[in-house]
């Protein structure tokens, strides 16, 4: 899907390297061609319980008194597929490959309907979770790698990803202190023990490898989730506006006087 | 898009439940329609190709796949006398090609048509003729068939258990 020598050629300061950004990975959508379009989209990843979505909530409040029209966008959500989703996974007939199958309908429904509108129209787009979390998932019950990633190649290349990094330990407590340890996040399909605690330490442990593995391939920005929200979103805040506004500062004290 | 994936997932799901077991246990599973449908129905809708078939490399070659060729005027005329009318996504309507549903019809199968003819060099598909009659139709599936059943028996008895 990205190749490390297509981001040397870099045409955009701002993007971090990455001069697939606004652009699909692989093969695209024939019938919808993306270039130029004046939206942005940035993508919080992270974990089950990590934090992402006050982390978004924060970023669209403070977007959007700037000024910028956002929109948001997060994994199964889509109107199409989130109820078939949810039939499926009460009920135990999901195998791997199709629940796959279901999150890549599902995005690809959200991409079409929601994500490349939005970015056309000149929107910021935050996603919450984005092609990253189903690759982590996917990767840890051994799906084909190489497969996943010409299936993805549809994708949007993100502006900017954040990834918000924990340890399992933190994430234990975070999410026993919150609302307690579920079915999917804990692994508990791939039956490796009937101990929920041990088995979310165990595949969490998993999933966070898997992250840390494409860090460097899809451009992360890492973030230390272990910190405070506040510092989190000072953080995700300085880097959005560095990257949306880098002719800013600039002018304003000419403006001033 | 949502359209091919949809298509894949459920495929995936029969796949696993329906085709791999019944293949394990030395049993024959006849397929009505395969991947092959999807990438002539969805390269039609504009999907990229080539991704289409990486979607689809987790399906199992067939050992003989057959390919019903007809004229799209035949296909037409069989329909409409069957069931008066043709269902929306079967005449490719969500495409916008023709408000009419008939020459709509023909406009996308036509096209699906094309990219059968390029699919049967591709897989090796056995081409059937079916504007003929069945008689000889079902005459030429059994001897193709049969030939295909007759080199996998000698596999299946050697992978007969004792009882």
């Amino acid at each position: 899907m990205t190749n490390p020598s297509d981001a040397s050629a870099s045409e955009q300061p701002g993007a971090n390297g990455q001069s697939l950004a606004g652009r699909y990975y692989g093969r695209s959508i024939p019938y919808l061609p993306i270039d130029g379009y004046p939206g942005k989209l940035f993508v919080v990843e992270g974990t089950d319980g990590v934090g992402r979505s006050t982390q978004i909530q924060l970023l669209r409040e403070w977007l959007e008194v700037k000024g910028y029209g956002v929109v948001e966008t997060g994994w199964t959500r889509s109107p199409l597929m989130q109820p078939t989703i949810e039939i499926a996974k009460s009920s135990n007939t999901l195998n791997k490959l199709t629940f796959v199958l279901l999150y890549a309908t599902d995005f690809a429904d959200r991409l079409e309907k929601e994500i490349i509108p939005a970015l056309k129209a000149g929107f910021v787009v935050l996603s919450d979770r984005y092609i990253f979390t189903a690759l982590a998932r996917a990767g840890v019950r051994g799906v084909d790698r190489q497969w996943l990633r010409n299936l993805y190649g549809f994708a949007i290349a993100p502006h900017i990803v954040f990834y918000l990094n924990i340890d399992v330990k933190t994430l234990s407590r975070r999410v026993l202190e919150s609302r307690g340890m579920d079915f999917w996040e804990s692994g508990m399909d791939l039956k490796t023990g009937d101990d929920i605690y041990d088995s979310f330490r165990a595949y969490q442990r998993s999933l966070l490898r898997e992250y840390s593995s494409m860090a460097d391939e899809f451009h992360f920005r890492v973030v230390d989730a272990r910190r405070s929200i506040d510092r989190i979103q000072d953080e995700l805040r300085r880097q959005v506006a560095a990257y949306l506004e880098p002719a800013e500062k600039p002018t304003e004290p000419a403006l001033a006087r | 898009m949502t359209f091919s994936l949809l298509h894949a997932t459920d495929f995936a799901d029969r796949l696993l439940y329906k085709i791999i077991p019944p293949l394990k246990a030395g049993m024959v599973v006849l397929a009505d329609r395969y991947a092959y449908t999807a990438f002539a129905r969805d390269a039609t809708r504009g999907v990229d190709r080539q991704w289409v078939r990486e979607l689809y490399s987790f399906a199992v070659r067939p050992d003989l796949s057959l390919y019903f060729r007809v004229p799209i005027d035949v296909s037409v005329d069989r329909l409409l006398a069957r069931r008066m009318k043709l269902k929306f996504y079967e005449a490719g309507m969500d495409l916008g090609w023709s408000t009419s549903p008939v020459e709509s019809f023909k406009l996308f199968q036509g096209k699906v048509l094309e990219e059968y003819d390029h699919l049967v060099q591709e897989f090796g598909l056995q081409v059937i003729e079916a504007a003929g009659s069945i008689t000889d139709q079902q005459r030429l599936v059994r001897m193709l068939v049969s030939q295909q059943v007759q080199m996998t028996r000698s596999v299946e008895m050697s992978d007969d258990e004792s009882i």
